[in-house]
């Protein structure tokens, strides 16, 4: 995705009502984090399942929350979306990069990245792929989906 | 002191301040001996109680946020620690009952045993007590309500053959509770 793009995304969420960013970084979204990074808001962590809990604790005090991280991150995070975020109900939005998509990316991103779709629509999450033409329409569907106290998530394909 | 007695005594000299506890035993003892709405029992995802303790204390910065946890829960998080302590939040005390051991899966023992939690806490910019008695857990406690965190209290206890009852509540009632003192609390 574009810089431009990314960009506008990221202030899209946040005049939107996404207050806290919180996450491991990804490279498919690095213009994403780095605008968000100029603007003192994004929360790194050290790894995927710790943002989640952060984001947690946010979202129980009411405040519109994001999750940023790598599909590898994701697959680690199975679990504690499972046991946390599904069976309280927990409201959070997943950014996630979807590395292994094309079948020239790195070798250590190819199985989980074969197996990606799957593997969130078996936990049940949600989720829409986005793109430089679709991206505002499906951080609204996002946003919509947070004010009725669903979990989803948006995943950002790598493409180059 | 076992751990049920150390939950109770810290439960109680807390009062409604908000208290995130780990899974297991740390939950099941402070559900059966001082059950409050203020309460969040995490249930599922070990080792988190320590980062959803970190995000409710960033997001409500006037009051004091308390985290219940156990040996075994921080050592699958010790990243948590150093987070905590490049955000500093002022308000966050964070309590480790430290018995050396997965007690709930059979007592396996923990790397506490040869290694001192305290200390790691410590170079993450906590500031950290230790005791092993109710009198110093009073004092500790007691003490600590005028300085600001991130603080880590260790409670060395004892293990013991008394097992609580699970949490007879809800995951979303859980969550609803407590989201609903949050807000109160917010309020005022």
């Amino acid at each position: 995705m574009k810089e431009l793009i990314q960009r506008q995304m990221f202030d899209y969420l946040l005049t939107n009502g996404v207050k806290n960013f919180v996450g491991v970084p990804d490279s498919t979204f690095k213009y994403f984090l780095s605008h968000g990074l100029k603007k003192n808001k994004i929360i790194i962590s050290t790894r995927e399942e710790e943002a989640i809990g952060i984001a947690a604790g946010m979202v129980l005090s009411k405040q519109t929350s994001l999750v940023f991280m790598q599909n590898a991150g994701f697959a680690n995070s199975i679990s504690t979306i499972s046991s946390l975020i599904q069976l309280y109900e927990i409201p959070l939005i997943f950014l996630i990069g979807w590395r292994g998509y094309l079948k020239d990316d790195a070798p250590e991103h190819y199985k989980i990245g074969k197996i990606q779709p799957q593997l969130i629509k078996s936990l049940g999450l949600s989720f829409k792929i986005v793109s430089e033409s679709n991206w505002k329409k499906h951080c609204k569907w996002a946003l919509q989906n947070i004010r009725k106290d669903i979990p989803c998530a948006l995943i950002i394909r790598r493409l180059s | 002191m076992i751990r049920r007695e150390a939950i109770k005594l810290a439960s109680r000299i807390i009062g409604n301040a908000h208290i995130i506890s780990a899974n297991g035993y740390i939950s099941r003892d402070l559900f059966e001996t001082d059950d409050k709405e203020t309460n969040f029992y995490m249930l599922g995802s070990m080792g988190l109680a320590s980062s959803i303790g970190l995000g409710i204390a960033l997001s409500n910065p006037k009051f004091r946020v308390f985290v219940f946890d156990g040996d075994g829960n921080i050592l699958m998080n010790l990243g948590s620690l150093t987070t905590i302590g490049i955000l500093s939040p002022k308000n966050l005390i964070h309590i480790i009952f430290d018995n050396n051991s997965h007690e709930s899966t059979g007592g396996q023992p923990t790397h506490t045993r040869k290694v001192n939690i305290g200390r790691i806490a410590q170079t993450n910019n906590y500031r950290v007590f230790q005791t092993s008695t109710k009198s110093g857990l009073t004092k500790i406690l007691t003490k600590t309500k005028t300085l600001s965190g991130p603080i880590m209290i260790v409670i060395k206890i004892k293990k013991s053959k008394y097992i609580s009852k699970r949490v007879e509540i809800e995951p979303k009632l859980i969550r609803k509770r407590f989201c609903g003192t949050l807000e109160k609390k917010a309020r005022y």
